[in-house]
C-alpha cells in the first residue's frame, strides 16, 4: 500500500501546498496523492447496477416474517429511504468542495454516482416492499415522522451544518471543523449507522431470507467500505501534513461524537427490536455497535472506548469469501474494466 | 449438572423468561432440558459443549418465544460455532433431524410406508410408486436406517429440509423425514424391494446421489428426472423461435437447465425476403428468451436457468459477447441467461496466426453448424467470399476473453473436439450443435430431437482412506449407479415430445465424480502433484471401464440402444480409442470389447462430470473435481449463509496444536489462505492451497489427463483472481491445445472488497504474507485493492 505522499512545494510560490488549503487544484500531473487516484480506479472495477438485483423472492419472504420482523424490516428500509442522500448531499456540499486535490475529487464524483446507485436501489426496494402508496409516502418521511429515525437524522444534520458556512478552510478551527464532519460521516454514519443497518440485513440472510435486500445490501456495503477507506485516507493525509491538527482536544470531540452516534443508533434498535425477535437481542446489539465505534476509533489512532467484542456470529461470516451457485444466486464478485491484450506465454 | 436460568443470567433473575409450548401453554425456560436436548446427539462429538449451546441459546431467546423459536434458535446457535469448532456442524445437523423429525411425526406419520400413504393422499406420490410401497410396506420400513442422519453435516442437511423433502400442499409442513425421502426416491426407481433397499443404502451412506431433479422427483407424480436438455437452434424462421420459447418453458418448469443453440438465426441488417424488410438480429430474440426463462420458476425451488450458445462466426458475435454487461441499453442485455462461446478449430488456427476471421450471415450458410472438422473448415473458408464483416480474429478473441473475465460467462467449448471425440457422430448427419447449461453434457440433436440426460454423481471421498482407493466399492457403486441412471430413461417424464423422441433412442447417461478434493487429502496428494494426476486418470479409467461393462451388460438382457447402429461403438470404436491412449487394464477392455461386439451397448453415452453444486453439499464432500475454493468460506444459497472451514485443515492444525483463536483469525483475514500460517510446514500449507493459489495449468493437465475416460465432458471452473487478457488468451489457449471438450465459468475475485467488520484491524499495513516466487499471487490475494502488477 502506499503511504501519504510528501507534500511538495508549489511550483510557483514556493510555498507548501496541502490538501486542505482552499482553491480549486486542476492539475492531475505530477500527482500529488496517488493514493486518491488508485480508490478511483478501484472503484470503477466495482461497477454494479440496480437491475441486477433480483428482488422476486423477497415479497414471498416479507410475507412469512413474524410481526415482529416485519416491524423491524419496515423501520429498516425507511432509514435506508433516506441515509444515503444525507450522504450524498454532504458530500457535494462540505467535502468536495473543500478536498483540494484534482485526483481526490475524481474519487468523490465517483462516491457520489455510487451514493446516487443505493438511492436508486433503496427506491426500487420500497417501491417493491410497499405496493400501497400512502403506506409508501410515509416510509420516505420517515425522517419526519418516526422518531428514531428522525434522531438520527438531526444527528446528521448538525454535522452538516456545522460546517456549512464555511467557504474556505483558513484558519486552524477551521480546519478541525472540517475533520470532524469528515469524521463525522465516515466513522459515524457511514462507518456505524450503516453497519447497523447492515447487521439486520445480514441477520435475516443468515436465516435464509431477503436475498434481493441482502445481495443489494452487500454491495452498497463494499463500496460504503471503501468510501469509508477513503474518507481516512483523507484523515490520515492531513495528519502527515498538519500534525498540529490532531490534539487532545480533537480526540476527546471524536470520542463524544462516536458515544452520541452510538448512542442513536441504539434507540433505533430499541425501536427496531422492541416487540422481540428471536436471535437479535437489543444487548447484544448494544454490544455490536460499541464494537464497531472501537474500531473506528482504533482506525482513528485513537484508544477503544468499549473494549467490546462482536457478539454476531452471522457478522462473521461477512468477512469470509463467498461462493455462490448460479442457480441460487447471481455472483457478485466479477470485475468490470479489465486490461491487456491477447498474448499466449503469460503465466496462468 | 444443575444449572438454573437464573444463575445463567442473572439479569433476568426478576422474570424468568417463559416460552410458548407447541400446544398453547406456557412454561419457564430451563437451560438443563436444552442441555438435555443436545446432549442426546453428541456421543460421538468429543468436542462439542452442550452447555455453551444451552446459555447461547437462551441469551439470544425473548421473552414469549415459542418453543419452536427456540429449538430454531438452538440449531442456529449450534451453526454460528462451526467455524471455531467444526463438530458444531454434526450437531446442528442432528438438531435440525430432530426438529423435521418432530414435525413430520406431529402429522400422525410414524414410519416410511404412512408417510407415503399420507403423502399420496395429498397427491405427491406417483401411483405406482404408493402401491409398490403399500405392497412391500413391512420391508420397507424395516430397511429406515436410523442412524442414517447422523451422517450428515448441518449445510447439506439445512438444503434437504428446505428444498427436497416433500411439503404439505397446504400447511407447508414436511411430510418426509431425509430418511423416507432417500427410501422414497429409491422406491420410485426399483421393480422389487430388494433393489430399492440396495440403492436407498448406496444414497444414505452418501457415496452416490443421482442429481437433484431424480432427487426431487423420483417418486412423485411428475417424475421429470432428467437434468440438462440440450435444444438444436431454432431454424431460421419466426414459427421456428416461437416453437422453441415454447418449448424451454416446458422443459425449464420441471427442473431442467437447458442449453440451446441460436447459431442458424440470421443476424442484424440481413435481408427478410418476405417482408423485403431487414432483420434486428438475434439480440431482441435472446432478450424474449431471457424473459422467458426468469418467468419459469422451477416448482418453486429455484428460478429456471438457461444457456445460449453461438458459433463465433455468427455476424452478431460481438452483440451476443455483451449481452451480460451491466452497462449500456438495456433491451440489449439478458441477465439471466448464461452464455457459451461453441469455438470451431479453425478460429483459433486463425487467433494462433493472427489471421483475419470472417463473420458469415447463417442464411448465406446454412449448412455451417451441421459440419465439424475438416469439412467444416471447407464450407467454412468456401463462404467467406460472402462474409458480412472480416475481423481480425485475435480482436474478437480477446472480446471473448474480457467478457470471461467481467462476468464470468461467454464459456469456451470446441466444437471439433467435442464431435471428433464422440460416440454418437458415428454416422454421417449427426452432429453435436452444443454443449448444456453446465459444459459437460455433449449429445447430438436436431430440430425434431431435443438431447436429453440425467445424471449422478459418485463421491470418490466415501471410496478413499489414508491407505488408497477402495477399487471393489468403487467398482459395485457405478454398477449400481449405471442401473439406476439407466432406469430413469424408461420411468422419466418428458415435458416436450422433442425431448421424448431423442432419449430413448440414444439412452445416454452422465455419471459424474465429486470428492476428488477429499481424495486429494485424504491421501495426502498436492492437486499440481504428478500422483494426483495420476490417481484422477486411474479412477476416471475405473469408472468408465465399469459403466461400459455395466452397459453391455444391460444390453444383454434388454438388447442395445436403438440408435447403436450409427454409433462408433458399433465400429468397434471405445472411447479411450478415439483419443488414441493406452488404458492399465488391459485385460479387462479386451473383455469389454468382446462383449460390447456381441450384445452392443445399452448407453450410448455413460460419463460425465457435472458441477454437482448442491449434491456435493448434501453428501458433504468438495464438488467434482474441483480443488478446494477455500479453508473458510461462505456459502450463499436459498437456505441462508454457511459458513464452511476446510476440516482436514483444522484436524492438521489440531494434531500441532496450532488450531487457535489467533490463527482463525489470520486464516480469515487471508481469505481462506494458510500461506502466511508459517507454523506449518511448507508441504502441509502445498497440500492446503486454494484454487485461487494453484497453477491453472495443473488444473487443465488434470483434465486432459482424464478426459479419454469421459465419454462426454466435464464442468471444469478456471480460477483467476485477477484476470487480464494476456492470461486469459494464454489459459484458453492452451485448454484448447490440451485437447479438452469444454471449460466452465472463469471464477474471479472483487476488485475491492467488504471492510472486515469483526477480524481485529491489521497491524498498520504489513502483508500477511510473504509470497516471494510469485507476486501476481502475493498481489491478489493480499491485497487486491492496490495490485499494481496486473493493472
Amino acid at each position: 500500500m502506499t503511504t501519504v505522499s510528501e507534500s511538495p512545494t508549489d511550483a510557483g510560490t514556493g510555498q507548501r501546498q496541502m490538501l486542505l488549503d482552499p482553491g480549486m487544484d486542476l492539475t492531475l500531473r505530477p500527482m500529488r496523492y496517488p493514493r486518491f487516484f488508485d480508490r478511483f480506479k478501484d472503484a470503477i472495477k466495482n461497477t454494479w447496477t440496480v437491475e441486477e438485483v433480483d428482488l422476486h423472492s423477497d415479497l414471498a419472504d416479507l410475507a412469512k416474517l413474524s410481526p415482529a420482523e416485519q416491524h423491524l424490516v419496515s423501520r429498516l428500509v425507511a432509514f435506508f429511504a433516506t441515509g444515503d442522500t444525507i450522504v450524498a448531499n454532504n458530500l457535494v456540499l462540505n467535502l468536495y468542495q473543500h478536498v483540494n486535490s484534482p485526483e481526490g475529487r475524481l474519487y468523490l464524483s465517483r462516491q457520489l454516482f455510487e451514493e446516487a446507485v443505493h438511492v436508486q436501489f433503496y427506491l426500487n426496494l420500497l417501491d417493491t416492499y410497499v405496493p400501497d402508496e400512502r403506506k409508501r409516502f410515509e416510509a420516505f418521511a420517515a425522517v419526519e415522522n418516526i422518531p428514531s429515525i428522525a434522531r438520527k437524522a438531526e444527528f446528521c444534520f448538525k454535522w452538516i451544518d456545522s460546517i456549512f458556512e464555511l467557504r474556505e478552510l483558513r484558519t486552524r478551527a477551521d480546519r478541525r471543523a472540517f475533520l470532524l464532519n469528515l469524521i463525522c460521516f465516515a466513522a459515524c454514519i457511514e462507518g456505524l449507522f450503516f453497519y447497523g443497518a447492515f447487521a439486520y440485513v445480514y441477520f435475516l440472510r443468515s436465516r435464509g431470507v431477503l436475498h434481493g435486500l441482502a445481495s443489494g445490501t452487500n454491495w452498497v456495503f463494499r463500496d460504503e467500505s471503501m468510501h469509508m477507506a477513503f474518507a481516512f485516507d483523507v484523515v490520515d493525509t492531513v495528519r502527515a501534513e498538519e500534525p498540529e491538527l490532531f490534539d487532545a482536544e480533537l480526540e476527546q470531540q471524536v470520542r463524544d461524537m462516536l458515544a452520541e452516534a452510538v448512542e442513536c443508533e441504539v434507540q433505533f434498535a430499541a425501536d427496531l427490536l422492541e416487540q422481540g425477535v428471536s436471535g437479535l437481542p437489543l444487548a447484544d446489539m448494544r454490544e455490536y455497535l460499541r464494537h464497531v465505534a472501537d474500531r473506528r476509533l482504533a482506525m482513528l489512532g485513537i484508544e477503544p472506548m468499549y473494549g467490546a467484542q462482536n457478539p454476531f456470529a452471522f457478522m462473521e461470516l461477512q468477512d469470509v469469501q463467498e461462493l455462490s451457485n448460479f442457480f441460487e444466486r447471481r455472483v457478485s464478485a466479477y470485475q468490470v474494466g479489465v486490461t491487456g491484450s491477447v498474448s499466449f506465454d503469460d503465466d496462468f | 449438572m444443575t444449572v438454573t436460568q437464573e444463575q445463567a443470567a442473572p439479569e433476568q433473575r426478576r422474570h424468568v423468561m417463559q416460552v410458548r409450548k407447541r400446544d398453547g401453554d406456557t412454561e419457564p425456560v430451563d437451560v438443563n432440558k436444552i442441555v438435555k436436548a443436545v446432549e442426546r446427539w453428541v456421543a460421538d462429538l468429543d468436542e462439542v459443549d452442550p452447555l455453551r449451546v444451552a446459555t447461547k441459546t437462551i441469551s439470544g431467546l425473548y421473552d414469549g418465544a415459542t418453543t419452536a423459536e427456540l429449538d430454531k434458535l438452538s440449531i442456529q446457535t449450534a451453526a454460528e460455532l462451526i467455524g471455531t469448532e467444526p463438530q458444531y456442524s454434526k450437531l446442528a445437523a442432528r438438531l435440525l433431524a430432530a426438529y423435521v423429525d418432530k414435525e413430520v411425526r406431529g402429522q400422525q406419520v410414524a414410519s416410511f410406508s404412512q408417510s407415503i400413504r399420507y403423502a399420496h393422499g395429498l397427491g405427491l406420490i406417483g401411483d405406482d410408486t404408493a402401491a409398490f410401497v403399500a405392497r412391500h410396506a413391512r420391508k420397507l420400513d424395516d430397511a429406515v436406517d436410523p442412524d442414517g442422519d447422523l451422517r450428515f453435516e448441518y449445510f447439506g442437511l439445512r438444503t434437504v429440509a428446505d428444498r427436497y423433502l416433500l411439503r404439505h400442499p397446504q400447511t407447508r409442513l414436511v411430510v418426509e423425514t431425509p430418511q423416507y425421502w432417500l427410501l422414497r426416491v429409491a422406491c420410485g426407481l426399483s421393480r422389487t424391494p430388494a433393489e430399492a433397499i440396495g440403492f436407498y443404502r448406496l444414497m444414505s451412506s452418501l457415496a452416490y446421489l443421482p442429481s437433484s431433479p431424480t432427487l426431487f422427483n423420483s417418486g412423485t407424480r411428475h417424475t421429470q428426472m432428467s437434468s440438462c436438455f440440450l435444444v438444436d437452434s431454432p431454424r431460421d424462421e419466426l414459427d421456428s423461435i416461437y416453437e422453441r420459447y415454447h418449448q424451454v418453458a416446458k422443459l425449464s418448469k420441471f427442473s431442467g437447465g437447458i442449453g440451446i443453440s441460436w447459431s442458424r438465426v440470421r443476424g442484424r441488417g440481413a435481408l427478410i425476403r418476405g417482408t423485403n424488410g431487414r432483420s434486428n438480429g438475434i439480440v431482441p430474440f435472446l432478450k424474449t428468451l431471457d424473459a422467458g426463462v426468469a418467468a419459469v420458476n422451477q416448482g418453486g425451488r429455484r428460478k429456471g436457468a438457461a444457456c445460449v450458445y453461438l458459433e463465433p462466426w455468427h455476424p452478431d458475435v460481438e452483440e451476443f459477447l455483451e449481452l451480460r454487461d451491466n452497462t449500456g441499453e438495456e433491451s440489449r442485455r439478458t441477465h439471466n441467461l448464461n452464455l457459451a462461446n461453441w469455438i470451431p478449430d479453425e478460429f483459433m488456427r486463425r487467433v494462433e496466426a493472427d489471421g483475419d476471421w470472417s463473420l458469415i450471415d447463417p442464411s448465406d450458410a446454412p449448412e455451417l453448424p451441421d459440419l465439424f472438422g475438416e469439412a467444416f473448415d471447407e464450407a467454412y473458408r468456401a463462404a467467406e467470399k460472402k462474409a458480412v464483416r472480416t475481423v481480425r480474429a485475435r480482436d474478437l478473441y480477446g472480446r471473448m476473453m474480457r467478457t470471461l473475465a467481467q462476468t464470468g460467462n461467454g464459456w469456451m467449448t470446441f466444437k471439433d473436439a467435442a464431435n471428433r471425440l464422440s460416440n454418437q457422430t458415428g454416422a454421417p448427419g449427426n452432429t453435436i450443435h452444443l454443449s448444456n447449461l453446465c459444459t459437460e453434457i455433449l449429445e447430438v440433436n436436431n430440430d425434431a430431437e431435443t438431447a436429453v440426460c440425467n445424471l449422478g454423481s459418485v463421491n470418490l471421498g466415501a471410496h478413499v482412506t489414508a491407505d488408497g482407493v477402495d477399487w471393489e466399492k468403487l467398482r459395485a457403486t457405478v454398477r449400481t449407479a449405471v442401473v439406476f441412471l439407466d432406469r430413469v430413461i424408461d420411468i422419466n417424464y418428458y415435458p416436450a415430445e422433442q425431448a421424448a423422441a431423442s432419449n430413448p433412442r440414444w439412452r445416454p447417461v452422465g455419471l459424474g465424480l465429486m470428492g476428488l478434493q477429499d481424495a486429494f487429502f485424504t491421501l495426502r496428494l498436492p492437486f499440481d502433484s504428478a500422483q494426483a494426476r495420476e490417481l484422477s486418470t486411474r479412477v476416471q479409467e475405473e469408472i468408465l471401464l465399469t459403466a461400459l461393462e455395466t452397459s453391455a451388460g444391460l444390453a444383454a438382457r434388454f438388447g442395445p440402444h436403438p440408435a447403436y447402429a450409427e454409433t462408433r461403438a458399433a465400429q468397434g470404436r471405445l472411447h479411450p480409442d478415439l483419443w488414441g491412449v493406452e488404458p492399465t487394464q488391459v485385460r479387462r477392455w479386451a473383455d469389454l470389447r468382446a462383449a460390447v461386439a456381441t450384445h452392443g451397448l445399452r448407453n450410448s453415452l455413460l460419463v460425465a462430470i457435472a458441477p454437482t453444486a448442491t449434491i456435493a453439499s448434501i453428501a458433504g464432500c468438495y464438488e467434482c473435481i474441483e480443488p478446494q475454493v477455500s479453508n473458510l468460506f461462505k456459502r450463499e444459497t436459498m437456505s441462508g449463509e454457511f459458513l464452511q472451514v476446510n476440516t482436514y485443515l483444522v484436524g492438521e492444525l489440531k494434531a500441532r496444536g496450532l488450531w487457535t483463536a489467533p490463527i482463525r483469525e489470520q486464516i480469515k483475514r487471508a481469505e481462506g489462505s494458510v500461506q502466511g500460517i508459517t507454523e506449518l510446514p511448507a508441504d502441509v500449507r502445498e497440500l492446503f492451497r486454494t484454487a485461487w493459489e494453484l497453477p491453472q495449468r495443473a488444473l487443465i493437465d488434470l483434465a486432459a489427463a482424464r478426459a479419454p475416460y469421459i465419454d462426454q465432458s466435464q464442468s471444469l471452473n478456471l480460477f483467476l483472481s485477477a484476470p487480464t487478457i494476456g492470461k486469459l488468451s494464454s489459459m484458453y489457449r492452451y485448454a484448447w491445445k490440451s485437447g479438452l471438450k469444454t471449460t466452465y465459468y472463469l471464477r474471479s475475485r472483487p476488485a475491492t472488497r467488504i471492510q472486515q467488520a469483526t477480524v481485529a484491524l491489521a497491524p498498520a499495513v504489513t502483508p500477511l504474507v510473504t509470497v516471494a516466487d510469485d507476486e501476481a499471487l502475493a498481489c491478489s490475494l493480499e491485497n487486491p485493492e492496490s495490485c499494481e502488477a496486473c493493472q
